[in-house]
């Protein structure tokens, strides 16, 4: 649907420098200036910090090198609780809420009474905020009155107290993630399948294909490319997810269900060494933009290969 | 409670399954199953609503009570934080709104005419920001909002928001500019408007809906976002997010006030779920 776009009006040979550069320029410069001062600036804070002996209460801004560096990769907590958990998470919440996204987006796409009211009740986990949600979801899962342990009594199920065990908490996270996450997938990729040819659709129902063959063989193919974008999109936002997991949890029980935003956050706060949780964040940085730049490489490649 | 799988089984099984039911059945699950998704969906916040209705004893049995009561609501107006946090985040979101679309528009508009180094370097800028985890900024923002003087201010939480907002909505607003045929400001320009005037008179005007749709957006997102507010507000700038996660480690047990508080934080999320919705789904498509 894009139109091709060409250059504005291109004087006969431009200059290095010209008219041209300096519109470009003054487009993006209060943007450019805005990311300077509040992320550029702050980055460069962090990571000069991440060098230093900078404690919050007795801070003496030595050089230390990369003591930090070793500290939290040596973490054992670091190692083989935090970085699991965030990529479990980042997995398992992205795989999940594509799939019951894509069963939803296949449902929206039918003409049926109520599916008016079905896309409402679906956009409003977009629009609530994840405190909130986690709000929520914390009390449905709390021990002693929250509705899901009522619910498991009378199916007479043993009772669990939810958020004081390690995996019964991060499933209620990844519970609360799907429930904020699966109807993004759902919207987009349902304008996905709005968009997709009629074509192909009924050259195979005049073949008879079955309906598993058609969704296996033409939808999910011709949908690939808007599967991709969602899943990168969603991924890297994953990779930083904070706020659920402090409502709900708050990294506990036993800093057990720490993911690396988390983790960043405890170390500079309430351990009160701004130094290391500083170079906690620089490691998760580095890790998830190159983890980005190779991921946006792949796609370049392989959707050209596929056009 | 699990979000069960009706949606996901439906696609895969339907040949061989539904074949074998009554003409009739097919119909039946159908129904039935996205009743079921409608409902996991509505629970959660359908059960805060009910728990903020009941009277403080009531929440401990939420499922069985018959009292209701408007109490907890006029109770929580009453605590002068928690009207200082909703005008706070009410103001906010607003201005946020109005300087990131302000600033990406212009941007996007950048993205989606030119070609050649700048803007290519600009896109890879944009791209590798975007995936810089907010942590690893927002922690050292602390101190350089401090240094500067506004931490803990409008402005020590609006700008960053600002910046948080930039590489995204750059990337939309391109979308919104891809989709606007160039060639009106071609004429413009030939008439003899400067570039500007062909980008504020003939583009901006075509790009508005698109932009009433990602301002909807923006302010949301601003009205929900939380950890950059935990960061940098302190007493006297109680941000709702923020005070409404306090509530939950602080005061734990009183699950009236709670969801009271957080049922009038979700008013202007159901406010645009039911009226914009039209909006969202335009300003969603990435």
């Amino acid at each position: 649907m894009t139109i091709p776009v060409a250059d504005l009006a291109d004087p006969p040979k431009p200059p290095m420098f010209g008219e041209r550069q300096r519109f470009m320029l003054l487009l993006i410069a209060p943007a450019v200036v805005a990311l300077i001062f509040f992320q550029i600036v702050p980055i460069l804070t962090g990571a000069n910090a991440s060098f230093r002996d900078w404690s919050l209460h007795d801070p003496k801004y030595t050089w230390v090198g990369l003591k930090h560096y070793w500290y939290v990769l040596s973490d054992p907590g670091f190692v083989w609780t935090v970085m699991p958990n965030t990529l479990v998470f980042m997995a398992v919440s992205v795989a999940v809420s594509l799939v019951f996204g894509l069963g939803l987006a296949l449902i929206l796409n039918r003409q049926f009474a109520g599916r008016a009211v079905l896309q409402t009740i679906l956009l409003l986990p977009l629009m609530v905020a994840p405190v909130v949600a986690a709000i929520m979801i914390r009390w449905m899962f709390n021990d002693q009155f929250g509705i899901v342990n009522v619910v498991f009594e009378a199916l007479g199920l043993p009772q669990q107290p939810w958020l004081a065990q390690r995996w019964t908490a991060f499933g209620v996270i990844l519970v609360a993630d799907i429930w904020l996450w699966t109807p993004w997938f759902a919207l987009l990729l349902l304008a996905g399948l709005q968009s997709l040819p009629k074509e192909p659709f009924e050259a195979a129902a005049i073949d008879g294909a079955s309906r598993w063959r058609v969704f296996r063989y033409l939808t999910l193919p011709m949908l690939r490319s808007v599967m991709v974008v969602c899943i990168v999109i969603r991924g890297i936002d994953a990779f930083r997810t904070f706020d659920i997991v402090w409502t709900i949890s708050a990294g506990g029980p036993a800093r057990s269900t720490e993911l690396f935003s988390i983790y960043a956050y405890i170390e500079a706060f309430q351990a009160m060494n701004f130094a290391r949780g500083s170079a906690a964040a620089i490691i998760g940085a580095i890790i998830i933009v190159v983890l980005a730049m190779v991921v946006f490489r792949l796609l370049n490649r392989w959707m050209e290969v596929s056009k | 409670m699990t979000l069960a799988s009706p949606a996901l089984a439906l696609p895969p099984v339907r040949s061989g399954f539904f074949a074998s039911l009554a003409p009739g059945g097919a119909k039946v699950l159908f129904a039935l199953a996205t009743i079921a998704v409608a409902f996991l969906f509505a629970f959660p916040v359908l059960w805060l609503l009910l728990t903020s209705l009941r009277p403080e004893s009531g929440v401990y049995y939420v499922h069985r009570g018959t009292e209701f009561t408007w109490h907890n609501y006029v109770e929580v107006l009453q605590q002068e934080n928690i009207l200082k946090a909703f005008f706070n985040s009410f103001a906010i979101s607003t201005l946020a709104t109005i300087l990131s679309l302000g600033v990406t528009v212009t941007s996007g508009y950048m993205l989606s005419r030119f070609r050649g180094p700048i803007p290519n370097g600009w896109f890879s800028v944009i791209y590798v920001l975007r995936c810089v985890p907010y942590i690893s900024w927002v922690l050292p923002l602390f101190f350089v909002t401090r240094q500067w003087g506004i931490f803990d201010t409008y402005w020590g939480l609006l700008l960053p928001h600002v910046a948080v907002h930039i590489c995204f909505f750059s990337w939309i607003m391109k979308g919104f500019f891809d989709g606007i045929d160039p060639s009106m400001e071609y004429a413009a320009l030939i008439d003899g408007c400067t570039r500007w005037g062909a980008f504020f008179r003939v583009a901006l005007p075509s790009a508005i809906p698109g932009m009433t749709a990602l301002a909807i957006l923006c302010w949301l997102y601003t009205w929900n976002e939380f950890l950059f507010a935990l960061m940098l507000t302190a007493h006297k700038t109680p941000i709702l997010t923020v005070v409404m996660a306090q509530f939950v480690h602080e005061l734990g047990m009183e699950w009236h006030l709670m969801s009271a508080t957080a049922m009038m934080a979700l008013v202007p999320a159901l406010i645009v779920t039911i009226f914009g919705q039209k909006y969202v789904i335009r300003g969603l498509r990435v």
